[in-house]
């Protein structure tokens, strides 16, 4: 008897187990075949319920269509194609890391930073935002057609002022009603009105697509209740934007506006509403911590944790002091692929730049930009025929600018 | 489960790719003998179209290299438009010879993206997407979806949602005046001391509207104060009317890719001398005709508007003169040529959300006016969802503008390079006219537009060709019996 269990242990370990620690359930690998799937996820890790979803892509059934919903905790949600240093204000993600006499801090405790693998701009997840994502066949995929489902679950809910604008996004008007336009269409509300500026619509849900040879994923944010609406324009606001020149996409900025609708209400009728779309009617199955267990979901997890995704995937950027009248020693730093590339360094002589450049300080060629935790340190020493006080300045400039990331030791300036 | 699946692809993987060696071996020993078409050379393979009329994207990464061997459906590269990222798979076997672009670098749609040596057969339609002899002209040079003029409009405008709230107040339902916020703020302007931030609350403001005096910017509590008392002063009309004088700010936008495309278009079209000629045509029997059609087909479907009898008239008018029909070809300023086109494709204005956009109908001299009003349907349909493929949007010979669908008499329509004619339709009103018996009648007016390249086609000869489709027009019947 002791000799058989032995044996079938070593035989068990010799080839790859498939025990449910590594393989999700057989059940949940067989509903990835099914036409029409629908999942809710119960964890808030942004990591995790980013990488559910790129594995939903990847491994759904060619033709089927799939619902997942999902909320984070705090975070911030930059493109595929975007700069974190020109969308975001770094400094203000660690809360233990900013000078308190500069700003105030908001009270969100930490927050995550996190490259996702759809395109388009930067948003603010928390828990008055609900994420809803939908992944269908590439050739019956058209960009409104998800959008214009979630409006139908708005205005199931009693919410007649959604509608979807030319960008795809969802918005709320804000006119008075209007008693001559009533319509079914999801693109127009009895509360437009013509006017260009009297009023702009608030946009409540943005959206971005990644689309692969057969499937399309169309994923979009929706805002609840957040209570944090004041607060994201401090995140959101890069100090460092107006110095730098950029390739990458942009983020679009817009007036946005809370829904007032619970997560609860909001996810049962976009439920429904795709139910209503794909002709089914199956519950919706709950994903959640257990995925991190699946080797490609545990994967993609820590690729997005890395931070070679999140900041060596920024197309080529440069930033520049020249325009701000404050600083007097120029410096210009080319950075590609979040590599610190080229750049020079001189003192501005009575307004007029040129005269004294020197190349880049030796230590700052090919240094990847988020392992710099202090600017003084690498410029220090480097800048010879400039007085301290300049350097000091210049680097306090550049640690408002290009702050160190989450995590990474700093030194403050007083 | 899953490890057991990839393992055995793996395997088959494998094994083709020792498959294609072999017949690699085999074709150098013997032609063999290939229904479809069997292509042994390096060939340019074409950015596609991936929607939205998007004529640039950019290169995220790559994920061949040259020298590298890849299979039908292999990702190729990963390029980003705005709010799509989209993967582009190979349709081919073959060896990647030579990568177009770096990666942040903006890939052309249309234009070449990698050199691959094909190593499988291609079907017809796969022809189609790699590059013909030279390489291929931005897809849709003829219709309004064009290459956007520098990459920084493409990008600034790309952009998508984000989530920066702009001096809005937690509840979206209370009408507030919207608080104009400047357009360029310093980067210091929201700096202040949590004494003040507690004043604004208070009161009721943004700290972001709030102009700052102090250090760096800084909001102070006077600045305050003063812009509470400032806003008071504002009148406060819930009501968008023109009584009480707003401050109306300039807004800044740039341009979408539509109307890059169009930008770019009409201002090669200024160096076009254009000159305009107009003709009312009594469409009172092609209505009377229309209704008659529309009474005895039940099905909606079957409606015509006067547009398709029109399309065809005007196709009957240029085989008379084709000169109006032709291109001209400019690419030698000291030689300019024409080039008298066979075929008749027709664009037509298509308004969509989007802006305008401009499908071409092909080969109208061989349709019957009910194909031209299914394809027209068609066309609008594809526009309006924003399904129209490059092709769809290319080798116009000739546009129609159908400005009178929203309204309009007279007007002057813009010719698109390298056409050499347009006309522009207006909207048909009802008139008092004098009949041949020198009574009054009621007649149904339509005014047509026709500008024309006065390089190439002179007053007289547009002029002919407008009459010949006036007549077209007012008698249908006539239609009949030059039609093929």
């Amino acid at each position: 008897m002791i000799v058989w269990n032995s044996a079938c242990r070593s035989a068990r370990l010799s080839t790859r187990p498939l025990t449910v620690r590594r393989c999700l359930s057989q059940r949940t690998l067989d509903r990835l075949t099914d036409p029409v799937q629908s999942y809710i996820s119960t964890s808030r890790d942004p990591y995790l319920n980013l990488s559910i979803e790129h594995f939903l892509l990847q491994q759904s059934a060619p033709e089927s269509v799939v619902l997942l919903l999902y909320v984070n905790r705090p975070s911030i949600i930059i493109g595929r194609n975007q700069n974190p240093w020109l969308e975001v204000n770094l400094a203000l993600l660690d809360p233990s890391s900013h000078d308190q006499s500069y700003s105030e801090p908001p009270g969100l405790g930490a927050v995550d930073l996190v490259r996702r693998r759809s395109g388009g701009g930067t948003v603010f997840h928390d828990e008055g935002n609900v994420n809803w994502t939908v992944i269908c066949p590439s050739k019956d995929f058209t960009r409104d057609q998800h959008a214009e489902m979630v409006v139908r679950a708005l205005r199931d809910c009693g919410i007649d002022r959604a509608r979807v604008n030319v960008r795809h996004d969802i918005v709320l008007d804000q006119g008075q009603h209007s008693l001559t336009i009533g319509s079914d269409d999801t693109h127009s509300t009895p509360y437009q009105t013509p006017e260009a500026d009297a009023r702009k619509p608030l946009k409540v849900s943005g959206s971005a697509y990644k689309l692969t040879r057969q499937r399309a994923l169309h994923h979009g944010t929706c805002l609840l209740s957040s209570p944090n609406l004041n607060i994201i324009p401090h995140y959101l606001h890069s100090p460092a934007k107006p110095y730098m020149t950029a390739r990458g996409v942009e983020s679009v900025s817009s007036p946005v506006g809370n829904i007032l609708l619970s997560n609860e209400r909001f996810i049962a009728s976009v439920q429904k509403q795709f139910g209503k779309l794909y002709r089914s009617i199956g519950d919706a199955q709950e994903v959640g911590d257990e995925w991190q267990e699946h080797d490609s979901v545990r994967k993609g997890c820590d690729e997005l944790k890395s931070p070679e995704w999140t900041y060596l995937q920024t197309p080529q950027f440069s930033i520049s002091n020249q325009s701000d009248t404050l600083t007097d020693v120029d410096l210009e730093l080319s950075v590609r692929n979040g590599v610190i590339s080229s750049g020079f360094c001189g003192t501005r002589k009575s307004g007029y730049s040129g005269a004294a450049r020197t190349g880049l300080p030796a230590g700052l060629d090919g240094r990847r930009l988020h392992d710099i935790s202090s600017w003084d340190d690498e410029l220090g020493g480097s800048l010879p025929s400039v007085s301290h006080d300049r350097v000091t300045r210049l680097c306090k400039w550049l640690h408002m600018m290009l702050p160190p990331p989450i995590g990474r030791p700093n030194t403050h300036f007083r | 489960m899953a490890t057991a699946l990839s393992a055995l692809r793996y395997a088959i993987r494998s094994r083709t790719i020792n498959l294609h060696y072999t017949a690699l071996l085999k074709s150098s020993q013997y032609r063999a003998f290939h229904v479809s078409r069997r292509v042994d050379v390096v060939k340019p393979f074409l950015l596609a179209d991936i929607g939205e009329g998007i004529t640039e994207c950019q290169l995220i990464q790559w994920f061949v290299q040259p020298g590298a061997r890849v299979e039908q459906f292999d990702k190729l590269c990963e390029v980003q438009s705005d709010k799509a990222s989209v993967e582009i798979t190979s349709p081919f076997d073959g060896v990647i010879k030579k990568l177009y672009y770096d990666p942040d670098d903006m890939a052309i749609t249309g234009k070449p993206l990698v050199d691959i040596d094909i190593q499988s057969e291609i079907s017809e339609e796969d022809e189609a997407k790699l590059a013909g002899g030279e390489g291929e002209a931005s897809p849709a040079d003829e219709g309004e979806a064009k290459m956007s003029s520098g990459q920084q409009e493409m990008e600034a405008q790309g952009g998508a949602e984000a989530g920066m709230a702009e001096a809005k107040e937690v509840k979206s339902d209370t009408p507030r005046l919207a608080a104009r916020r400047p357009t360029s703020k310093s980067d210091h302007g929201t700096l202040a001391t949590p004494a003040v931030r507690h004043l604004t609350k208070e009161l009721d403001v943004n700290i972001g509207d709030v102009e700052g005096t102090g250090r760096d910017g800084r909001v102070l509590k006077e600045d305050v104060h003063r812009h509470v008392s400032l806003k008071s002063q504002k009148p406060e009309t819930p009501e968008p009317s023109a009584k009480a004088p707003k401050t109306r700010e300039d807004k800044r936008a740039p341009l979408t890719p539509v109307q890059s495309g169009m930008f770019k278009l009409m201002t090669r079209s200024l160096n076009i001398p254009h000159f305009l000629y107009t003709c009312a045509a009594d469409v009172s029997a092609l209505t009377a005709l229309r209704k008659k059609l529309s009474g005895a087909n039940k099905s909606t479907e079957q409606k015509l508007t006067h547009l398709p009898f029109i399309i065809k008239a005007v196709s009957l008018a240029l085989q008379q003169h084709p000169l109006l029909n032709a291109s001209l070809d400019t690419k030698d300023p000291k030689k300019p040529e024409l080039v008298y086109k066979g075929a008749h494709n027709f664009g037509f204005g298509a308004d969509t959300p989007h802006g305008l956009m401009v499908p071409v109908i092909r080969n109208v001299q061989d349709l019957s006016i009910v194909e031209i009003a299914v394809q027209l349907r068609e066309l609008s349909e594809k526009a309006r969802n924003n399904k129209l493929a490059p092709f769809d949007l290319r080798d116009a010979t000739f546009t129609i503008s159908n400005i009178g669908s929203v309204g309009g008499g007279v007007v002057a329509p813009v010719i698109s390079e390298p056409q050499v004619a347009i006309v522009g339709i207006g909207r048909s009103k009802v008139v008092p006219a004098f009949d041949e018996n020198e009574e009054l009648v009621r007649k149904e007016e339509l005014t047509l537009s026709w500008s024309a390249d006065h390089r190439v086609v002179d007053g007289a000869e547009c002029a002919r060709c407008a009459e010949r489709v006036r007549s077209m027009i007012e008698d249908p019947a006539s239609m009949m019996v030059n039609m093929r």
